[in-house]
């Protein structure tokens, strides 16, 4: 009993000496240690997984490294992804060809993997004929720079590769540089393969085979992921290293309690708060808030353009002239982004071939009863508006609002709220007539929006418009290589888009990065995630 | 001797129930695919998933089968142990289960044993002296703790406690972050701590533990409280207690040993009922302490359709359940020797 007793004592006594020994350790490591938190979670460690999240992107930027990435510019004193300048991450250097058939990448000679093999052509081959041929997300997306066929790679030499395109794609580098084309590492990759996975989905879903910024340390599906610093890792800007030497990524689902531990200064940076507690620690101003509009995203109402009565343009337009846009704006997102509508365009031409663009609409009751009569629903009609239950933060007052404005000319609307999985059912098979959606383009061009979100019977299109002139002036700016035609080109989608009105632009909500005063370097990137290797403490 | 029937006839009883459990698993299988909503479209949600992305899913979700065809699978796969897939968490919903389970029990454990030692003094009390300033406490009491909503009540702690007073650690899960984990033994941290002579570590996860366990507890002391409080009445009145009084002896032997023991079957009932609501419907308290149990999982896949948890959780829950009716039949008979299983 008395040596059972001594015994814990001395445990004790030894416990309480390491906390006193690692307590400035501690601290120290603190300082150098990231913490985010998020209200969605990790599912996956290969962001090419059917049904990965966007934190799984978030993590697989850092496990693994591309060919190339993008470089950031400044918008309105923020900094933000920048599509026009991709710098070279395991490419050291990479030429196009005069034709613009050709790419040639020159691999840097210092690049390993995290278990120290170094990084070969070969690799880059392996991973990249992956992306394009087994089922996974990377196919879908490299299909849009015309990478679709394992022969257009090859490894030239063990520091040489060399990609091949069918028609000068100005979206094939661009393409490279997204999520999913990672690099793998083959060796240790096909030691996991078996027959039925000639891809090793299955594993890399679990592990990581990568050369990139951080080291996988533990990962804990729905709940937390951790990694430490690769110090071999010299891909940053400028040659550098990460500068976080650990990174710790936890799920917390209470948007009220993630606010409370960035305030607390508990946890580093934050991105998806509402945006009233966003608005609140703004205003004490004891923290950064960041704000960015997502300018390569935009919420819109959505119209059914087949099914009566949104398959009549006038309907269409009045409902675009009955929307209280600044009070929307206001009570959905407080303000916070910006908005599409109330601009005014000359002679009624679109000033610019860019998308999105801010459209010369706003709220005009008279304009809309006008058109609704024109249409020949003079005393308006019912119908439904959706909504998922995801998004009813900002969904729910937009669409109170909605209602009460859209019953001053007549038509009636029941409010309808439906679960995620329900909603994106019914959108793809066509079935609402009336919604509110966002979308967003990884790589903002004007002919990707217009093709990949308004022509075909597919489910992106979500007003199912079907309108010949804007798909053939679409797809043929996809391949359009002067730049002055291409201009000429949006401003024509642009003038259609504004005729037909197949949905309603609303506006670009922000993206509201709030963090510890000492975090610097945050960029907003295309995929709308915390780039961790981009930011350091003062 | 007595134990070894009693054994007996538990097995019995459990052998029973699985007719029970078989049906929740048919009705849970054919509610998920009643459901509208399809997971392989949800999932399928990259920024360019087309149909080829949707059927890639839907096969390997095994949804191209027919449902008779789907269901005969499924029997045959929870037969051997294997609950299906997560597409949320990319895992085997029996090792997330497994995962998730102890933190939801080691949280509803901690909830019910606080509610319990709470509860039945007050109720004692108020049944003591009926009427009284107390009573009517007693009564104001489990009135708030009913009436706030347990996401109110879990937010205003935190707020308190965590915001303004820091005495809380970060509403986190159910350790520390900077801590290093005990070897896994039971899945209990408190009890992984201790086997593994941690005390820093255990003091780490019972303050994690003590805001979310009082948030559930507060919510449940009304229904326990009250019926202690109902039963003690008339157990207090009752022809036994009177004889007590009157051979005079001492307070604490008619109150607790006659009074008290003679009224606990309906507070271990009800506390039986409260123990399995608690672990499946504490959803809330799960979300705003970040407690990463089984209840929460379940509401995420439900939202997002993925049909392999929700069947994975609600098979769990009927079988815990099972197993809670087992535990306070047993105690029945413990309290009161009269009564016996069967």
């Amino acid at each position: 009993m008395r040596l059972t007793y001594s015994k814990q004592m001395l445990g004790a006594a030894a416990a309480l000496a390491f906390v006193v020994a690692a307590g400035p350790l501690q601290a120290q490591t603190r300082a150098e240690t990231l913490r985010y938190v998020t209200g969605a979670s990790v599912n996956t460690l290969d962001p090419n997984i059917p049904g990965s999240t966007r934190e799984a992107f978030a993590v697989s930027l850092s496990t693994y490294d591309r060919l190339v990435s993008f470089g950031r510019k400044q918008l309105n004193g923020k900094w933000v992804f920048d599509l026009d300048s991709i710098r070279g991450e395991l490419a050291e250097s990479y030429e196009v060809s005069p034709d613009g058939l050709k790419i040639t990448f020159k691999l840097r000679k210092d690049a390993k993997f995290q278990d120290g093999s170094p990084v070969t052509a070969e690799d880059v081959k392996w991973s990249l004929d992956r992306a394009v041929t087994a089922k996974i997300l990377g196919k879908a997306q490299l299909l849009t720079g015309s990478l679709t066929d394992a022969s257009q790679f090859k490894a030239i030499d063990p520091l040489t590769f060399e990609v091949t395109l069918p028609k000068p794609d100005k979206l094939a580098l661009p393409n490279l540089a997204t999520v999913y084309p990672i690099i793998i590492n083959s060796k240790l990759a096909k030691s996991h393969t078996t027959e039925e996975d000639p891809w090793a989905q299955a594993w890399l879903k679990d592990n990581t085979a990568g050369s990139g910024a951080y080291i996988l340390e533990s990962f804990k599906p729905g709940e937390q992921v951790m990694l430490k610093r690769n110090d071999d890792w010299n891909r940053g800007p400028g040659g550098k290293q990460a500068f976080f030497k650990r990174l710790i990524l936890q799920s917390v689902p209470e948007p009220a309690t993630r606010a409370n531990l960035v305030e607390k200064g508990d946890v580093d940076i934050v991105i998806d708060l509402q945006a009233s507690d966003a608005q609140s620690l703004e205003a004490k101003g004891k923290l950064q808030v960041i704000s960015t509009p997502q300018y390569n995203a935009m919420t819109f109402i959505s119209m059914n353009n087949q099914m009566p009565p949104f398959d009549k343009v006038d309907v269409r337009r009045a409902i675009a002239y009955a929307l209280p846009y600044d009070d929307m704006f206001k009570a959905a997102l407080f303000g916070r982004g910006e908005l599409l509508t109330g601009a005014t365009w000359a002679d009624g031409k679109p000033p610019s071939g860019a998308f999105p663009i801010k459209q010369p609409i706003k709220l005009d009751l008279d304009k809309a009863k006008a058109y609704l009569k024109a249409a020949g629903f003079p005393d308006g009609f019912s119908t439904t508006f959706s909504f998922n239950v995801g998004q009813s933060a900002t969904a729910e007052p937009m669409a109170a609002l909605l209602k009460e404005s859209l019953g001053k000319i007549g038509i009636k609307v029941d409010i309808q709220k439906l679960p995620d999985a329900q909603m994106s059912t019914q959108i793809t098979e066509k079935k609402l007539p009336f919604f509110t959606e966002g979308i967003v383009a990884w790589l903002p061009s004007t002919d990707y929006f217009y093709r990949n979100f308004y022509t075909g019977n597919q489910r992106w299109n979500y007003s199912s418009i079907d309108n010949a002139e804007l798909t053939s002036i679409a797809q043929e700016a996809r391949f359009e290589a002067d730049k002055t035609k291409y201009e000429a080109d949006g401003v024509k989608l642009n003038a259609i888009n504004f005729d037909q009105m197949p949905q309603v632009p609303l506006w670009q909500p922000s993206q509201d990065a709030v963090m510890a005063p000492s975090i610097a370097g945050y960029t907003y990137q295309f995929h709308r995630q915390v780039d961790y290797r981009d930011l350091s403490r003062k | 001797m007595k134990l070894a029937s009693t054994a007996k006839r538990a097995a019995r009883r459990f052998a029973s129930s699985l007719p029970a459990l078989f049906g929740v698993l048919v009705f849970t299988f054919l509610l998920m695919r009643v459901l509208p909503g399809d997971p392989a479209v949800f999932f399928a949600s990259g920024p360019n998933a087309g149909k080829e992305e949707i059927e890639t899913i839907r096969k390997q979700m095994g949804l191209d089968k027919p449902v008779p065809q789907q269901l005969v699978l499924y029997l045959y796969d929870v037969g051997r142990g294997n609950l299906g897939r997560s597409l949320m968490t990319g895992q085997n919903v029996t090792k997330d289960l497994k995962e998730r389970l102890p933190a939801s029990l080691e949280l509803t454990f901690s909830a019910l044993l606080i509610a319990l030692v709470s509860a039945i003094p007050l109720g004692i009390l108020a049944a003591l002296r009926p009427g009284s300033l107390i009573d009517h406490g007693v009564r104001l009491f489990c009135a708030l703790g009913v009436c706030v909503p347990t996401f109110v009540s879990g937010l205003l702690l935190i707020y308190v406690f965590y915001y303004l007073l820091g005495i809380a650690p970060d509403p986190t899960g159910r350790v520390d972050i900077f801590m290093t984990l005990p070897p896994s033994h039971t899945g209990f941290l408190l009890i992984d701590f201790l086997i593994a002579g941690d005390f820093e570590g255990w003091w780490a996860a019972f303050k994690q533990l003590i805001l979310p366990a009082c948030t559930m507890a507060l919510f449940v002391i009304a229904p326990l409280a009250r019926i202690t409080r109902a039963s003690m009445l008339a157990s207090l009145g009752s022809d036994f207690v009177r004889t007590a009084r009157s051979v005079g002896l001492s307070w604490w032997r008619i109150v607790v040993t006659y009074a008290l023991r003679n009224a606990i079957l309906p507070v271990i009932t009800i506390a039986g009922i409260v123990f399995s609501t608690m672990l499946g419907a504490n959803v809330l308290v799960e979300k705003v302490f970040s407690w990463p149990g089984v209840a929460s999982y379940a509401l995420d896949a439900l939202l997002s359709s993925d049909y392999a948890p929700v069947q994975g959780f609600v098979l769990l829950m009927a079988f815990v359940f099972v197993i809670v009716n087992l535990v306070v039949d047993v105690l029945y008979g413990i309290a009161d020797p009269r009564i016996s299983i069967g």
